[in-house]
């Protein structure tokens, strides 16, 4: 018992500080008001956390500092919004996706191939870079004459604003189907396919692994099987499958995003750690580097295809619901009208982002955990934090473990994207900013430590939701006449000043352990 | 009698610096051969060599019939070489039993040899919930040799398992090693000599990154003077 | 030391330099303007080059005090452009609000590049690597918070930025720009020269080996925490003049100055110019600011997007990147011209 007190004293006296503050401030202001400033920092915190989580794995066993984790996290809910505003675009880029994706999936088979292949010193120095090129040259021809429905930026009318604004009535502007007009289906098709496997082919002759044998077995053509697969089907049903897309009602859809968003932010993941990242292990520094170069893209991208305005996904019908009955007072009474707020304690709660989100936040932390602790693949990342070499002496890919965790945690911070877009909207610097957020949870919590980004990311979350608050009411001062307002600015200030005290009290945060 | 494991004037290089120059070893199947030399003579990078964690940068190492220098080193693993490294590299956030079952190369393999496992170390037994943390030396070198025993590993490289242990415990560990030598091949790299006389059929001598002498461990024993001179004091 | 070797060792710099003074007469010759005319500062194709060197010349010596705490010293800062944003808000404030002189403003802005060195060093012994470029991170981000509020509006602007400094007229950059042209080069070569014979001496080879090996540093039995110092109050000193000088030069001091983008600008420029070799903080000012320039010009807002893109390709295949390269290349180059050589006189090297 004592033992155990010594070993969480950090733990149980940060838990005693935080429910010593919530006292304070529950005596301060109205009950209503302290539920749902409660209730939003929860909030805040569980989207923060799934972009802290998915950081704190991947930092952990990759020693990658990912820096465009925000990024990837407003692209996540950007593809989210595509997928509930504009199912039909979807549909068009599914196919030309996978077809890219596929050559990508056949990892193993380059190096058997290079190993085949005997060449001179100079064809080999010239080929990665020749098989790139052939790559780009192909994708730049078939990219931009491959028909995809899309909205236009340029166009008020057609501009996701307006999609946006019509989603949210209930309504959807008609489109035009795109359709092959300069191009073949089959020279795209196949161009894409080879285009794809070129570029693969060349990545993999840069790597340090083109030297080395590999086996190979069937288990290596699964991966390229089904993406072949799926983009097939894509193909051959685009119609009928966005008709049905389309006229599903929008919780199946909001569900379908989430996974999407998840799915592609994966796929993105695991592609730029294969590609990009892996080249660069014995350079730590670089990586930090390429990484911020890569947000810098990843925004400057974003603004191309979704432009720069503000706008909003609209809520699933399941939180949405107004009338008569709405607020609703109890949760069975919820349940019935799926109304978009409810009566909690006499304060007007909204339910998707002040009860829905805290419950998936606790959801994942709970998933992963069990992942991490129960799981075989839990147990490789724990062993391979420590000590890699030894995972890999075992008989354990471990880089196969590598891309995983890094798609894992992409795929996380995807989902906090599409699950935040509905309640704070999107914009271009709703990654930045969330991303900071995240990385003080971290440096709070510990930046490898799990349980700590959990800690740290509520942590983060309810100081900002009570000061803005604050702001509000004003904190009156002991002793005195005086009622200090915090000003908005203050609130990044507050966990960014918690952030530099706690760090320098305790360098490895609240809950990291030594090194 | 046929050799499992042979490799052929390897040269590796780790950074800029030449440690392996010109290696060979010839394991006969079934033997126990231990790799001898004095601090620095690159035994540690033969072994890691042979499982590709340091691949060699020119010559062969064959394995069953199989050239693996050029292979991943997990891969070259699940061809059945199991590895136990120098300072044990017991995993410290993984459960005793998690230690076990990480080795695990099929589904199913840790039930499977858990009982022939604690046969030959019964003290892991009653550990068996403890995190890695709390092992003592011999204990974490039992569990780092039961580790390479999970999956059906034909041969064993096995780094400096006398290391930093009581004489009672090295002796466990010798009849545990001996006992295994019945089932597979094993390696030894070891700095104690007299273990290593005990133990081994065959020797290979490391100077300076070369492999110098190697032969038979009962004509060494009586080689005073190669002892001397390789090994230092014996 | 003979005075023949000094000039030996920094030939590449002299020539430079002689470059640097006559180009605004040379583009004023290419655009038929008169060498005097370019002396009186008529306005022209010369003067606008002036401005974008100008705007060079303080991005060089702002990635040049970058250089000397990450390239060389190995801390990873995140909050570097506090040290800029420092110099350049209170030259704007001292010499707007508080109506000093020229001197006395340079004074203030020299004493506070010394305490926030300070302040920086008070974190180093807590924290080290991934740490430290956190903290520095939080202490920036909060200093930007606190320049963009509202409630200190009249000082600093807010969000809009810093304007209405009124620069005394011997060194105003609208009408004596020529001048303020060679006093910023005769800055930039001087803290140059100076950092050249920082990373020589003692201390900076110190600073060197903290890089390599921090234990190993403090193992042979230095105290690193002071050489660290050392190398942030330099480099303190030299971004907070950088500050001064932009603030002169520029109309308006954007708040961006002390944003995290301004520390990646840094860290973009010392990448491209090389890592830890000086010339790089020069050589990728030049670059990145040109880039910008055109980018900006023929492509309009998507430029970041090629910046980012530039970036990425430097990391994967210039990590070096230029002068670094260069100084590894230089060798073969020079054999390569050798053996040149030697096909044109087969007997010359017999």
């Amino acid at each position: 018992m004592n033992m155990l007190i010594r070993k969480n004293l950090v733990l149980i006296i940060t838990l005693v500080v935080i429910a010593f503050m919530l006292g304070v401030a529950a005596q301060g202001m109205d009950r209503q008001d302290f539920v749902i400033t409660l209730l939003r920092g929860l909030a805040v915190g569980s989207i923060t956390f799934l972009v802290a989580s998915g950081f704190s794995l991947i930092f952990g066993l990759l020693d990658v500092l990912n820096l465009a984790h925000g990024t990837l996290f407003m692209i996540g809910a950007y593809i989210g919004w595509t997928v509930i505003v504009r199912p039909d675009t979807i549909m068009d880029l599914l196919t030309p996706l996978a077809l890219i994706l596929s050559g990508f999936a056949l990892g193993d088979l380059y190096p058997h191939l290079s190993s085949r292949i005997r060449l001179g010193l100079r064809m080999k120095r010239f080929l990665p870079w020749a098989l790139g090129l052939v790559s780009l040259l192909v994708l730049g021809f078939i990219l931009p004459r491959y028909p995809i429905a899309i909205w236009n930026v340029e166009n008020y009318s057609q501009s996701p604003v307006t999609f946006s604004f019509m989603a949210s009535q209930g309504t959807r502007l008609p489109v035009q189907p795109a359709t092959f007009t300069e191009i073949s289906p089959a020279v795209a098709l196949i161009g894409l396919l080879l285009a794809s496997m070129f570029g693969a082919f060349g990545l993999s002759l840069f790597g340090k692994d083109a030297q080395r044998t590999v086996r190979i077995s069937w288990k290596s053509f699964i991966g390229f099987a089904a993406l072949l697969v799926v983009a097939l089907v894509g193909f051959a049903y685009n119609d009928s499958l966005t008709n049905a897309l389309t006229a599903l009602n929008s919780n199946w859809l909001f569900l379908i995003a989430v996974i999407v968003a998840m799915a592609s932010g994966a796929g993105l993941g695991g592609l730029m750690e294969a590609t990009l990242i892996r080249p660069l292990y014995s350079r730590p520094i670089y990586q930090l580097m390429l990484t911020l170069g890569l947000s810098a893209i990843g925004i400057e991208m974003v603004r191309a295809v979704w432009g720069r305005p503000e706008f909003v996904t609209p809520k699933p019908d399941f939180f949405n619901g107004t009338g008569g009955a709405c607020p609703a007072t109890n949760f069975a009474d919820w349940w019935a009208n799926h109304c978009s707020t409810i009566l909690l304690w006499e304060g007007r709660v909204r339910v998707y982002n002040e009860i829905f989100i805290p419950i998936v936040g606790l959801v994942v932390l709970i998933s992963i955990w069990v992942l991490l602790q129960r799981t075989r693949l839990g147990m490789i990342i724990r062993a391979g934090v420590q000590d890699r070499e030894m995972v890999e002496a075992l008989g354990i890919n471990v880089r196969r473990v590598f891309t995983m965790v890094f798609a894992l945690g992409v795929g996380l911070a995807a989902l906090g994207g599409v699950l935040a877009a509905p309640s704070t909207g999107l914009s271009n610097f709703m990654g930045e900013s969330l991303f900071l957020n995240a990385l003080i949870a971290l440096a709070i919590g510990g930046l490898t430590n799990y349980p700590g980004a959990a800690l740290g990311s509520v942590l983060v979350g309810l100081i900002q939701q009570f000061i803005i608050k604050y702001g509000q009411i004003g904190i009156p001062v002991p002793f005195t006449e005086i009622v200090f307002k915090p000003s908005p600015p203050l609130v990044p200030a507050s966990t960014v000043l918690l952030m530099v005290i706690i760090l320098l009290i305790l360098p490895n945060g609240l809950l990291g352990k030594k090194e | 009698m046929e050799n499992i494991l042979e490799v052929q004037g390897i040269h590796t290089y780790i950074g800029q610096y030449h440690i392996l120059q010109g290696v060979n070893v010839q394991v006969p199947k079934g033997s126990i051969t231990v790799l001898l030399g004095r601090n620095g003579a690159g035994k540690t990078t033969t072994l890691k060599s042979i499982i590709g964690l340091t691949p060699p940068r020119e010559g062969r190492v064959i394995y069953d019939g199989n050239e693996v220098q050029a292979m991943r080193s997990f891969d070259i693993a699940n061809m059945g070489i199991g590895f136990v490294p120098e300072h044990r590299a017991i995993f410290r956030d993984l459960t005793v039993e998690e230690n076990l079952k990480i080795a695990e190369r099929g589904r199913g393999d840790y039930l499977r040899k858990k009982e022939f496992i604690f046969n030959l170390f019964p003290d892991l037994q009653r550990l068996i919930t403890l995190p890695g943390t709390s092992l003592s030396g011999g204990q974490q070198q039992m569990l780092a040799i039961a580790r390479a025993l999970v999956a059906d590993n034909k041969l064993l490289l096995i780094d400096e398992p006398s290391e930093g242990l009581a004489p009672v415990i090295i002796e466990n560990m010798m009849s545990a090693i001996r006992e295994l030598s019945k089932e597979s091949t094993i390696v030894l790299v070891e700095q104690n000599f007299l273990v290593a006389s005990k133990l081994a059929e065959y020797y290979i001598i490391l100077e300076e990154g070369r492999s110098v002498q190697s032969g038979k461990m009962k004509d060494l024993a009586r080689d005073k003077a190669a002892i001397h001179h390789f090994l230092g004091a014996a | 030391m003979t005075r023949t070797s000094i000039f030996a060792k920094n030939r590449g710099l002299l020539i430079t330099l002689v470059l640097l003074v006559l180009l605004p007469f040379i583009v004023g010759l290419f655009d038929g303007a008169s060498p005097v005319a370019v002396w009186n500062n008529l306005s022209g194709n010369s003067k606008f080059i002036q401005g974008l060197a100008i705007e060079i010349f303080i991005l060089a010596l702002y990635a040049l005090s970058y250089d000397v705490i990450f390239g060389i010293t190995g801390l990873l800062s995140f909050g570097h452009s506090m040290f800029f944003a420092v110099g350049a808000y209170l030259t704007g404030i001292a010499i707007k609000t508080l109506d000093l002189s020229l001197p006395a403003t340079f004074g203030i802005v020299f004493v506070a590049s010394i305490v926030q060195a300070v302040l920086f060093g008070l974190v180093l012994p807590r924290v080290r690597g991934i740490t430290f470029a956190l903290v520095t991170l939080g202490i920036a981000s909060v200093f930007h918070i606190v320049i963009m509020s509202t409630e200190l509006g009249t000082y600093t602007g807010a969000d809009v930025g810093l304007q209405g400094v009124i620069v005394p007229e011997w060194i105003s950059p609208a009408n004596e720009r020529l001048r303020f042209y060679f006093i910023a080069l005769v800055v930039l070569i001087s803290i140059y020269l100076l950092y050249q014979r920082f990373v020589n001496s003692p201390t900076g080879r110190v600073c060197t080996a903290i890089r390599e090996n921090e234990s190993r540093a403090q193992m042979l039995g230095y105290n690193t925490f002071y050489f660290k110092l050392a190398a942030l109050t330099l480099s303190s000193f030299t971004a907070a003049l950088a500050g001064f000088l932009h603030t002169l030069y520029q109309p308006i001091v954007s708040p961006n100055v002390a944003g995290l983008g301004f520390t990646v600008t840094a860290l973009l420029i010392i990448l491209i110019g090389g890592v830890g070799t000086l010339q790089g903080a020069f050589v990728g000012a030049i670059v990145y600011r040109l880039l910008d320039f055109g980018l900006r010009r023929y492509i309009g807002e998507s430029a970041s997007f090629i910046n980012g893109a530039v970036y990425v390709l430097f990391v994967l295949f210039i990590p070096f990147g230029i002068v670094g390269t260069w100084r590894l290349r230089s060798f073969q180059i020079k054999q390569g011209w050798e053996s040149l050589l030697k096909a044109f006189h087969p007997d010359s090297h017999q």
